[in-house]
């Protein structure tokens, strides 16, 4: 029984040590974000306190752009969503429901994006934007951001609509419904999970960018929360304080999917960037 | 769907694909393509017009001590960030398929760092891993297990490790969950059978588990390698390719070439280099692994 003994002394001491790993830096942000300004200078710092304040989210909402970087980073965010969805789930439509020439290169095409450097990709589209007067706006960011979800979204809509049963929509069609109502009242709704995960999949890719926001984006007033943030440390007047406690507000979304919305993160996850 | 003629499906296929069609070609396709012309171009910021260079852009990049040191950096840091994230994911994969209690919740930690903005974890690795008010440091220092604070992103030798380090808590998650994956599916049986014969549990590791968890973790390797090697967005972050150019890998390397000397071909040419290189890469990934392969579910 000494070896069971052992065993279970070594699970627990790897539990605690991958709990430390992961949870450590996370509860140091938040710990940070609400530790008074008056302690944040002095070290050595109390590794737990309980006089916390909101001092520095106050601060944050009030003397930065904290707020403007929000706006814009939900409209580029939205904006993704929206064309990731329709242009995703109607090709996972096709790629599941038809046959037809050139299947297998698109499939293939839409994957080999998926491997090209970001930075191959940047360069060319902060020429072509510059050139349609697109930088600092918020299409051609959106449309950036939809280079690098839209392909991982069209594989996750392909393999959705391949476990929704053919047999329902051949039901609807033998009852007299035409193609796209079956596919509107049958399909769709049934789809749904899947549209789901590729709206957070778009959602979380463009809202987590900094490289595309950081190349395209050069007025402060257009920038992003991921490039706003970077800003911060550079500038005299914000401190730690204010940048743990930005860094918490943004990580909200993450927390939310990971908490509250994870059976629809795995498909995506498996081969996430 | 009896009713339906070949035209009529055909235009079925043409509509639903045309939006996702339409913006890969305008988002991916086209940017990638003029990527390519550019490098056979003078192109600069100050000379936009486009003149004819041939391999003159690809003879100067070669020409760069430069460009071999950031070339070395970045198989440094891919195959040391790489070999990392698969020790964490063992370590998280191993423990997630324990019995233990709270599973579910820890695979929800497990996820998280991996889905974090990585600005939010940039910046939280400056200010952990801080010469002056760092926190790692200050335990360091309790512990005795340091006499002076390290400067971990700011020395020379220190900045790629921590670099690294910062990278395997990111992605390491990614390995664990593929590793999970696949060590619930190793048939129990396996393991009863190793035990019979008198194994330990350090012996069917090795002969069980491992030759079992091969194929996907050649296949960890592979994507990670190829989006190690792209890494630009946490490096530039935490170090900027500094201290010096101890972290300028080639995403960096290729970035200051376009957006601080604004030499556009000179920089599409290194991305090339760069493609060129992960190219070879993805025909392993190909054959590893068919992202091809579909389940019918009719026409």
């Amino acid at each position: 029984m000494t070896a069971e003994l052992a065993r279970r002394w070594v699970r627990f001491t790897a539990l605690g040590v991958g709990l430390i790993f992961i949870v450590f830096p996370l509860y140091w942000m938040i710990l940070t974000a609400f530790t008074p300004r008056a302690f944040l200078f002095r070290p050595p710092y109390k590794l737990f306190r309980l006089d916390l304040s909101l001092e520095n989210i106050r601060e944050l909402l009030s003397a930065t752009q904290f707020l403007t970087f929000m706006g814009n980073s939900l409209i580029v965010a939205a904006g993704a969503v929206v064309l990731n969805v329709v242009a995703a789930t109607l090709a996972g439509y096709a790629l599941s429901r038809f046959r037809f020439p050139l299947k297998q290169t698109f499939v293939a095409g839409t994957l080999w994006t998926y491997m090209f450097p970001p930075i191959l990709l940047a360069i060319p589209l902060y020429l072509l934007l510059s050139g349609l007067g697109l930088r600092n706006s918020y299409i051609g960011l959106i449309l950036a951001h939809v280079s690098i979800s839209l392909p991982l979204n069209i594989w996750i809509m392909w393999q959705y609509f391949q476990i929704v049963p053919l047999s329902l929509e051949e039901a609807a069609w033998t009852s007299g419904a035409s193609r796209l109502r079956a596919l509107v009242e049958v399909a769709l709704p049934s789809a749904f999970p899947g549209i789901l995960s590729a709206a957070i999949f778009a959602f979380a890719l463009s809202w987590n960018d900094f490289a595309f926001a950081f190349i395209l984006q050069t007025d402060i007033r257009m920038f992003t929360l991921p490039v706003g943030l970077s800003t911060f440390v550079e500038q005299s007047a914000i401190h730690w304080g204010l940048i743990m406690a930005s860094s918490a507000l943004v990580s909200i979304p993450t927390f939310g999917f990971v908490f509250f919305l994870q059976r629809y993160l795995m498909s995506g996850l498996s081969i996430g960037k | 769907m009896a009713s339906e003629n070949r035209l009529a499906r055909a235009a079925w296929v043409g509509t639903a694909l045309a939006p996702a069609l339409t913006l890969l070609v305008v988002t991916a396709y086209i940017p990638i393509v003029f990527a390519l012309t550019l490098s056979l171009y003078y192109r600069t910021a100050f000379n936009p017009r486009l003149v004819w260079a041939g391999l003159d852009n690809f003879a100067w990049l070669i020409a760069q001590d430069a460009l071999w040191a950031a070339l070395w950096r970045s198989l440094v840091f891919t195959i040391g960030s790489v070999s990392l994230q698969i020790v964490v994911g063992l370590f998280f994969g191993l423990l997630l398929n324990e019995a233990i209690k709270g599973r579910a919740m820890m695979r929800s930690l497990v996820i998280l760092p991996y889905l974090l903005p990585t600005i939010v974890i940039g910046l939280v690795f400056r200010w952990i891993m801080n010469p002056q008010y760092g926190v790692v440091n200050q335990i360091l220092l309790d512990l005795g297990l340091v006499s002076q604070p390290i400067n971990f992103f700011g020395g020379l030798k220190e900045a790629m490790p921590s670099v690294i380090v910062a990278t395997a808590w990111q992605y390491g998650s990614f390995a664990a969950l593929l590793i999970f994956a696949r060590l619930q599916a190793i048939n129990p049986r396996l393991y009863e059978a190793a035990r019979t014969c008198g194994a330990g549990p350090w012996r069917s590791f090795l002969d069980v588990t491992l030759p079992n968890l091969r194929t996907t973790l050649l296949l960890i390797a592979l994507l990670r390698g190829i989006w190690m090697f792209n890494k630009f967005d946490l490096i530039w972050i935490i170090t900027a390719g500094g201290p010096l150019e101890a972290t300028e890998t080639l995403p960096v390397y290729v970035y200051k070439i376009a957006f601080q000397d604004f030499d556009f071909g000179r920089a599409t040419a290194a991305c090339v280099v760069m493609f060129l290189i992960l190219l070879a890469a993805s025909f392993a990934y190909f054959r590893f692994f068919n992202p091809t392969k579909e389940v019918e579910v009719g026409r």
